[in-house]
């Protein structure tokens, strides 16, 4: 047995063992919560005393605010109490209906009892064994929300996948999900609604959890969880995830803390008494679908292929940015290359230089040559999906200005830039090129520049306050 | 005026009263305010709408264990039983009511001198 055998028993066995714990606690609670075969005791057969009585004890039980089992409790003691107490009283020689108010007058007004017994039961050392609770029963409610939200995507993805086909058939036009931006949009999606799954659970098995432990009426702690989970999940889905971002995305990562939020008020006071054989039927059924589904993504294989880099100049609709300069202003035998730095995706790191075009791979100096250009600048221009598969390429023109604009210095005897299109909320796919003021007074490009894709990556928060 | 003395003084000896009657075996809420009724010659009645929340506030500082029978009546009843947590407060509370009792009676003493 290896190392790592002994690492992956320990951390399954630990991680086991804190499920198995946090739903053991949500399941303690839910008994303090659910009424069950109490609730026969807490009223009274109906009659003029009975409507009395009832009057005194809903009166006294509004004050309480605690769990429905201990409400039924208090109930059922009071109710045997006041029972036994006029029948003391009549023995001594009250009518009946003395007898009644004597008794109850004894017991004080129900409002005050109400708040004396409330604040019985609800000790610091409970509100304390609460709160912690809570948290460790938010921790087992998030992962299992987060098994089953997965599985449940899971089974999603395949009946979106056929409904797509028998649509497909039917020739009912579709997104396309296997595209970048598709695809990167269809995973934010799915890592979203298994987040909410995660964050719904989590907050409703906190709630319930810590209004039993502390013994609470479970709404009475609902608003708290509710803003915790509100302020830590938002945090999470604003700041914390990371990746690929897009409207839809993004739209569907705010959706998590909301769903905390729902999870700690809807019906809170609803119990949930076969939390333990759903949360186990849960986490079995999603390892099933999870080892399935796993298996069948690498079961099939697929491939993508880009097409960047086989194109024709004709195809790049470059006049659209400026006309090419012309040879009056730059030699024929000269041509400004725009190349990329390195192998990184993130961000575009470019290199405008100045070669020539008969060959040679060491550059020219460029301030000779440009010196008489004024108002160098690097353009950014939308151009054509690169991974696209109908052969169309270069600049989009549906569109009439770049969207982004930078100005070249000259460093040497090249003109270095960065554009940080993965903060670019439109960049996608782009198309960068260096243009200039001839001595005519006319803008010019040199050279055809370069292109690729870049998805955004950053938070959600990034992608709100991106400059486009 | 007298009342409400009475009443101060009941307020603090509640817990005393509670855990003394309980230390002789089980009861449930009514018996155990006619216990304290009895044991005292009827000196000390305490109030009915103070008995419980004492009792239940005992329970929650595990002082006192509770279990629900059936009574013959029909509807369930719910039996107080002292632990031993409920014992050494039961002595602690006892040893302070008694300095308190002894400290009260000289001061009173050299008062009445």
């Amino acid at each position: 047995m290896t190392i790592d055998w002994l690492f992956a028993i320990v951390w399954l066995g630990g991680f086991g063992a804190f499920l198995i714990a946090a739903v053991a606690l949500v399941r303690r609670s839910e008994r303090r919560l659910s009424t069950g075969p109490r609730d026969q005791y807490t009223t009274v057969p109906g009659s003029d005393t009975s409507d009395q009585i009832s009057a005194y004890l809903d009166r006294m039980s509004s004050e309480l605010a605690l769990p429905a089992a201990d409400v039924a409790e208090v109930r059922s003691e009071l109710i045997d109490h006041l029972e036994d107490s006029i029948a003391a009283l009549e023995a001594e020689g009250f009518t009946h209906d003395e007898a009644l108010r004597e008794a109850l007058g004894r017991l004080g007004p129900a409002a005050e009892l109400g708040r004396q017994l409330r604040a019985a039961h609800q000790s610091t050392r409970r509100l304390l064994a609460g709160a912690g609770g809570g948290v460790f029963a938010a921790g087992g409610g998030f992962v299992l929300g987060y098994l089953g939200g997965t599985a449940l995507a899971f089974v999603l993805v395949i009946v979106m996948a056929a409904g797509a086909v028998l649509l497909g058939h039917l020739g009912v036009p579709l997104p396309d999900l296997t595209s970048s931006t598709g695809g990167s949009v269809g995973n934010a999606l799915m890592l979203s609604f298994m987040l909410a799954f995660a964050a719904l659970f989590a907050t409703r098995y906190a709630v319930r959890t810590c209004a039993g432990l502390s013994r609470r009426a479970p709404k009475t702690v609902a608003s708290f969880w509710a803003a915790a989970g509100l302020i830590l999940f938002g945090a999470w889905a604003l700041f914390g995830i990371r990746g690929t971002q897009s409207w839809p995305g993004a739209a569907s990562e705010l959706c998590i803390p909301l769903a905390a939020v729902v999870g700690a008020v809807y019906r809170i006071e609803r119990p949930m008494p076969h939390v333990g054989r759903w949360a186990a039927v849960v986490a079995v059924l999603s390892m099933v679908v999870l080892v399935g589904g796993v298996a069948l993504m690498y079961g099939v294989s697929y491939s993508s292929s880009g097409s960047s880099g086989s194109f024709q100049e004709s195809d790049l609709h470059l006049d659209l940015v400026a006309p090419v300069a012309p040879e009056t202003w730059l030699p024929a035998a000269d041509m400004v290359v725009i190349s990329q730095n390195g192998n990184q995706t993130a961000y575009a790191d470019l290199s405008a230089q100045l070669f020539a075009s008969s060959g040679g791979s060491a550059p020219l100096p460029v301030a000779p040559v440009l010196a008489n250009w004024s108002d160098l600048r690097f353009e950014a221009w939308h151009a054509l999906p690169f991974m696209s598969d109908s052969g169309q390429l270069g600049i989009d023109t549906t569109y009439a200005t770049p969207f982004a604009v930078q100005p070249a210095v000259l460093q040497g005897d090249s003109f270095p830039a960065t554009f940080h299109f993965e903060h670019m909320r439109d960049a996608r796919s782009w198309w960068v090129v260096l243009t200039g003021v001839a001595p005519d007074g006319h803008r010019y490009r040199l050279g055809d520049g370069t292109g690729n894709e870049a998805d955004f990556n950053g938070s959600v928060w990034d992608w709100l306050t991106a400059p486009q | 005026m007298r009342g409400k003395i009475r009443a101060q003084l009941l307020k603090g000896t509640t817990t005393l009263l509670v855990l003394t009657v309980l230390r002789d075996g089980e009861l449930y809420g009514y018996e155990i305010a006619q216990r304290i009724r009895e044991r005292s010659g009827g000196a000390f009645v305490p109030s009915e709408g103070s008995l419980y929340p004492a009792l239940h506030a005992l329970e929650a500082d595990g002082a006192l264990e509770t279990s629900w029978r059936e009574s013959d009546r029909g509807p369930r009843r719910r039996y107080y039983k002292i632990t031993k947590s409920g014992l050494a407060m039961l002595e602690e509370h006892a040893q302070e009511w008694a300095a308190s009792s002894l400290s009260t009676g000289k001061a009173m003493g050299e008062a009445n001198r």
